[in-house]
C-alpha cells in the first residue's frame, strides 16, 4: 500500500500530518511505541526541512508512505537547501546546550536512513521501519 | 499546545496540555525565559497532558534548565507520560532533569530546602 502527500513547509501542519502518519502506522501493524518512534523520526526531518531546507520560506515537502508486508518505508522529498543528515555525526549526550537532537533521533529511531540526491535542487530521505 | 501558569508557594507552575513541537515550542520558550528574566527561583513545568514533544520541546526545556541553574534556582518536570519520558531517556536527559511523578511530588521537591537530586 502506497500513499503519498504532498505538505507545505509549515511548522502549523505538522500535528495534523503527525496524526495521519499514525493513523498509517497503525494501520500496518505498529503499536503504539514503534508508531511514536517512527512519528517522531519522521517530524524531525520534516522540521530539519522547515527550519534549514527551506530557511522558513514557503517550500513543497513530498512525503511517500510505502506499506511491505515486512516493513515501512517513508520517502521524504523536498527542494531546498541540500543537505545530507547521514553525514552528521552523533551528538554529546546528554547534549550540553539545546538543540542538534533532531538527527539523532532519526537514527536512532528508524532501522534504515539513506540519502539521495535526485537533482541539484532535490533532497530525498528514505526512513525504513521494520516491523518485527 | 495550551500553557496554563499559576503561582503556589513561591513555586512558578505551567501545565501544559497539548503536544510540545516545532510549532508550539517557541510560545514555551517565551514563558520560560521570562520566568527566568526574573530569576525565578523554582520553577515546576507539569507534563502530565502532553502527549509528543520532540528535540524543539527537549531544546526549550534545556535552554531553561541551563539558565536556571546559572542562578542556582531550580526547575522540576512532572507527569511525563511514557512515551514522552522516553524521547528524555534516548537523549539521556533522564539524568540531567530533576523528573517527578506527580505535580505534588515535584512542588514537595521545589519547597524542601534540602534540594532536588534527579529521580533515580
Amino acid at each position: 500500500m502506497e500513499k503519498k502527500f504532498e505538505l507545505k513547509s509549515c511548522s502549523h501542519d505538522l500535528a495534523q500530518f503527525r496524526q495521519q502518519l499514525k493513523e498509517l502506522l497503525s494501520g500496518a501493524g505498529f503499536n503504539e511505541k514503534k508508531s511514536g518512534e517512527v512519528t517522531l523520526a519522521v517530524d524531525e526531518a520534516l522540521t530539519n526541512i522547515i527550519r534549514h531546507g527551506y530557511g522558513h520560506e514557503k517550500g513543497r515537502v513530498e512525503v511517500a508512505f510505502h506499506d511491505y508486508q515486512d516493513r515501512v518505508e517513508i520517502r521524504i522529498r523536498d527542494f531546498g537547501k541540500k543537505f545530507d543528515p547521514t553525514k552528521v555525526a552523533p551528538p554529546k549526550l546528554p547534549p550540553t546546550k539545546p538543540g542538534g537532537l533532531g538527527i539523532y533521533f532519526i537514527h536512532t529511531l528508524m532501522d534504515k536512513v539513506e540519502y539521495q540526491s535526485l537533482a541539484p535542487d532535490t533532497n530525498e530521505l528514505h526512513l525504513t521501519k521494520m516491523k518485527i | 499546545m495550551k500553557i496554563a501558569y499559576r503561582q503556589q508557594d513561591a513555586v512558578e507552575i505551567f501545565e501544559l496540555d497539548g503536544e510540545v513541537d516545532f510549532h508550539s515550542s517557541p510560545e514555551l520558550r517565551d514563558k520560560l525565559q521570562a520566568q527566568v528574566q526574573k530569576r525565578a527561583d523554582k520553577i515546576l513545568i507539569c507534563l502530565k497532558k502532553v502527549k509528543y514533544i520532540d528535540s524543539s520541546g527537549l531544546a526549550t526545556f534545556v535552554e531553561a534548565l541551563q539558565k536556571v541553574k546559572r542562578y542556582n534556582g531550580q526547575l522540576v518536570l512532572s507527569g511525563l507520560a511514557p512515551a514522552v519520558r522516553s524521547v528524555f531517556e534516548i537523549a539521556k536527559l533522564d539524568s540531567v532533569f530533576s523528573l517527578a511523578h506527580t505535580q505534588e511530588e515535584a512542588h514537595a521537591l521545589l519547597v524542601n530546602p534540602k534540594g532536588l537530586a534527579p529521580e533515580a
